[in-house]
């Protein structure tokens, strides 16, 4: 559903995540997988931070993965985040190794735990931009 | 290098705190600077380092606060001027570092602001973080309290004690912020939810005002009025990692290799701590910083903190003039000024040793942490 008066800041890609934000408008989750050591990274980079090498590849991610941790919103630090208190924030751990921050959607506040089973679902905001959050996996 | 004992803090700067109207952050930076250096005793042409912490955007028509900005205006031309750009902390290592090659003699350390004043630039850096509605420290630090409760036996029991705690320390000082709020258990849990788990009371204070500290060498410390706090140890360690990567938000944080380091330098283990100054952003930040420490083992900070152990009265006292929780916050010098002050007997009423009926202090242990548990700093002072 494309929301036509989208208020949240918005995805800023740059020459490093240009392709991660790319890939999720067509709804996949993209991270860069080093070829030499097989290290699975984010955020985006030129360099491998475990062997130094510059070669990489992207991979596509499952979307599953478990809540690391999470915070609740009682309050709005940004206007356009106000209808959504209380929301949860969260970063998750996904099956491929990285930790991505996100929102858990779909489900309470109250009912989010560590370790949770979470899948992706997709937020299409704006022409540009879709936005992975993560839902309960059930 | 070994450098224990061969380099103090000989002055204090503080200036009015909390609620200041019509005051510049640079302004603070000047009194709290001039207050250090005439406290220490020494002139202006004395001082040849200067060393700023980091600085928030400025407000609407205030000169963004550079420590060249700092310098001018206090009639200095240091050898060494320096300022963070983000939460490095290891000003101690900086201006030791400088003393000991003997670019400089005096260093001035300080940070100042005016939060209160209103809202600060809106054009933060951008952050994939806003994107998903994560924002600002208090954001960040629920994320890792947490991820600590899942891990630990932790939770609000036992950061109630430590606002509780800290909140004791508050009352018996008059230039504490919550000099004149009592806050009592039933109040932790009256208190708002900020980001949860994190409620208003589990985090620091936002006030106008500044603090500062002048770091010369024992040598030179020994012709001084005031009786120096002496620099026993120092250990710095920074995991860097940012909270949406970091796999050590419930421990081991920078603290356990920074505080070791410390210890090792100064010669002490935790039994030899008369003291805790803990930089204090969130209550759980003091938990953490203690466990880490090795003061309790992991999860067992409830019991440690219950009974006012570290309260007034007790064996152990932390953050003894309310903290950055209940005092004011001047990032890492709130600890650092208090451990400085208290070690050469200038706290008043909440003066360790027989006033507040615990052990008078030989040796206090500070920390200062920068980022989201990104960077840790432990300096072990003793008195003279």
């Amino acid at each position: 559903m494309i929301q036509m008066t989208y208020k949240k800041p918005l995805p800023w890609p740059n020459p490093d995540t240009k392709t991660f934000w790319d890939g999720c408008r067509q709804h996949e989750l993209q991270f860069q997988k080093c070829f030499p050591c097989g290290h699975v990274r984010w955020p985006a980079s030129i360099i491998c931070p475990m062997c130094y090498s510059k070669e990489t590849e992207w991979i596509k991610a499952s979307g599953k993965g478990t809540v690391y941790t999470y915070a609740v919103y009682h309050q709005a630090f940004h206007p356009s985040f106000e209808k959504d208190i209380p929301y949860v924030t969260a970063i998750i751990k996904l099956a491929e190794g990285p930790h991505f921050l996100s929102n858990i959607v779909g489900c309470r506040s109250d009912e989010v735990y560590c370790d949770m089973p979470v899948e992706v679902t997709w937020e299409d905001v704006d022409e540009a931009f879709s936005l992975p959050k993560f839902k309960p996996d059930t | 290098m070994n450098f224990k004992d061969r380099y103090a803090i000989v002055g204090i700067g503080y200036t009015p705190q909390g609620r200041v109207p019509d005051r510049t952050a640079l302004s603070f930076y000047l009194e709290a600077c001039a207050n250090a250096i005439m406290d220490a005793g020494l002139e202006r042409k004395d001082i040849d380092g200067l060393m700023c912490y980091r600085q928030f955007p400025q407000r609407p028509g205030e000169e963004e606060v550079t420590s060249y900005l700092v310098a001018q205006q206090l009639g200095l031309r240091p050898n060494v001027l320096s300022q963070e750009a983000t939460c490095a902390r290891s000003h101690f290592h900086h201006a030791i570092g400088v003393l000991e090659a003997g670019l400089c003699n005096y260093v001035v350390l300080s940070y100042a602001d005016n939060s209160l004043l209103g809202t600060s630039n809106p054009h933060q850096p951008y952050s994939d973080k806003a994107v998903f509605g994560q924002f600002g420290a208090a954001g960040d630090y629920a994320m890792a309290a947490r991820r600590a409760m899942h891990t630990l036996p932790t939770g609000p029991e036992t950061w109630q004690e430590i606002a509780v705690t800290q909140r004791k320390w508050a009352n018996l000082n008059p230039k504490a912020i919550m000099y004149d709020r009592p806050l009592t258990y039933e109040d932790y849990y009256h208190s708002k939810w900020v980001v949860e788990p994190l409620r208003l009371v589990d985090c620091c204070l936002i006030n106008d005002g500044g603090r500062a500290c002048v770091i010369t060498s024992l040598e030179r410390a020994r012709d001084l009025k005031n009786p120096p706090a002496v620099i026993m140890g120092l250990g710095q360690h920074n995991p860097s990692w940012d909270i949406r990567q970091s796999t050590c938000m419930d421990g081991p944080t920078g603290a356990k290799i920074a505080g070791r380091q410390a210890f090792e330098m100064a010669g002490v283990t935790t039994d030899d701590i008369d003291a805790c100054q803990i930089y204090d952003c969130f209550t759980y930040t003091v938990e953490i910083t203690l466990q880490d420490y090795g003061f309790f083992a992991p999860g067992e900070g409830k019991d440690w903190f219950k009974d006012g152990h570290a309260a007034p009265g007790g064996a152990l006292p932390v953050n003894t003039s309310g903290g950055q929780l209940s005092e004011a916050y001047f990032m890492g010098l709130t600890p650092i000024t208090e451990a400085a002050m208290q070690l050469t007997g200038r706290c008043g009423d909440r003066q360790l040793g027989p006033k507040t009926g615990t052990k008078t202090p030989e040796i206090i242990l500070c920390s200062d942490n920068g980022g989201i548990l990104q960077t840790h700093s432990s300096v072990i002072l003793r008195g003279l």
